[in-house]
């Protein structure tokens, strides 16, 4: 257990990426990674020990995403303008333009291709690892890969040309 | 031979197989098109990871470490995570927040207390409420680890904020117990929190008194913490040192 929380301590920051491409919030983000924790720890004894921690944290946290996307939709659109008012005024101050749009536009993406994004892009997963924690086939992840990456090109692509 | 988007995607992302990639790049140099294309995903891969990367140099909230370590009291005590409200406030904005973490608590009777104005526990200054009279003396003075039962306040955690400064949570012993977190202010003590307690104070030790806070206290506190709470030693030498950070 030990050598699992000195594991985790080093994955935080990793898992707090992952965390931001899905939820950008950075509150939010950091709720679903500490949700992610607790669950670990209270399920260590799953972790197989050939298993790379990284894929099965992220697993965990992709689920935990996922139920607070449908207790959201439960609780209905209440929170969607203070949310919308959060993205404006919450991430990183100063950050350069081009970050902002980049992470705007990864934020408009429907949430399976975000995760696609957050998996494969960001974390630099293989698709078969990424494919592993989405739980479908590989070639359900290389098309929403491919849409995704459309779309990006399509809203980043129409702001440099404005 | 032609190349879909799905195949010049997985050449990008290191997926293509040894046939297939060779026969890409031996295109690559008769296919004016191909190049271009394979830029253009290769620099929408590079964007979208260094939108990201600023994440990983972040400092990891103390919230985040300490569910990791499964510190006491914390993960514990508190209701599930999700379930709770999120604090919006940071740091500069402190001392907004006094008015707005005041729950359910009608300040007047405390405040006033017209037949003993003097023995008020809190007091008002610019818009801040202060801790006052015997409040304000046992925050200065009251250890955790040796507070006379049945005292008029006990002192519950003392901990180092992330601003540096020295907070302590409490338990006013008033008919209607009040648990309320204080920070020091230069020579006064700031309460920052304060809420109904719903049960009366009878712990001497810093879990029984963290255990009873209201959430609202306990929010704050996780929010303000730097580490974890001051032993008795330190505790003790915060207070020789006067709460001077």
């Amino acid at each position: 257990m030990a050598e699992l929380r000195a594991e985790l301590v080093e994955l935080l920051p990793r898992l707090r990426r992952f965390a931001r491409v899905l939820a950008r919030d950075a509150h939010d983000a950091d709720d679903l990674v500490q949700t992610a924790i607790e669950r670990a720890l209270a399920h260590a004894g799953q972790l197989r020990a050939d298993a790379p921690l990284a894929g099965w944290m992220f697993g965990i946290l992709r689920n935990a995403w996922i139920d607070e996307q449908r207790a959201r939709g439960r609780r209905g659109r209440v929170f969607a303008a203070a949310e919308l008012g959060e993205q404006v005024a919450d991430p990183a101050h100063g950050a350069p333009l081009e970050t902002l749009a980049v992470q705007d536009a990864v934020a408009r993406l429907p949430q399976e291709q975000r995760l696609a994004v957050a998996l494969v892009l960001v974390e630099g997963l293989s698709y078969k690892e990424a494919a592993h924690i989405m739980e479908v086939p590989i070639g359900t992840l290389t098309s929403r890969l491919a849409r995704a990456r459309e779309a990006l090109q399509a809203m980043l692509g129409e702001r440099d040309g404005a | 031979m032609t190349f879909s988007d799905e195949t010049l995607n997985a050449y990008v992302d290191g997926e293509l197989d040894a046939a297939t990639h060779a026969a890409l790049e031996a295109a690559m140099t008769t296919d004016p098109q191909l190049a271009p294309r394979i830029a253009r995903q290769r620099a929408l891969r590079a964007q979208v990871r260094a939108a990201f990367a600023p994440v990983l140099t972040e400092p990891v909230p103390e919230r985040l470490l300490a569910s990791v370590r499964g510190a006491p009291g914390r993960a514990g005590n508190v209701v599930a995570f999700q379930a709770r409200p999120r604090p919006r406030w940071s740091w500069p904005q402190w001392g907004a927040m006094a008015a707005s973490l005041i729950v359910g608590v009608l300040l007047g009777p405390v405040l006033l207390r017209p037949s003993a104005p003097q023995q008020a526990p809190l007091e008002t200054s610019g818009g801040r409420v202060l801790a006052s009279g015997a409040l304000a003396g046992a925050l200065s003075q009251q250890l955790a680890s040796s507070q006379p039962p049945g005292a008029p306040v006990a002192i519950g955690v003392s901990f180092r904020a992330r601003s540096g400064g020295y907070c302590r949570t409490f338990l006013l012993r008033e008919a209607q117990p009040l648990a309320g977190l204080a920070c020091r202010a230069g020579p006064a003590w700031q309460v920052v929190a304060l809420a109904q307690s719903e049960l009366p104070g009878t712990g001497s030790g810093y879990r029984q008194a963290g255990s009873v806070l209201p959430p609202a206290v306990s929010r704050t506190l996780d929010e303000l913490i730097l580490g974890e709470p001051l032993d008795a030693a330190g505790e003790s030498a915060a207070r020789a040192a006067g709460w001077k950070p």
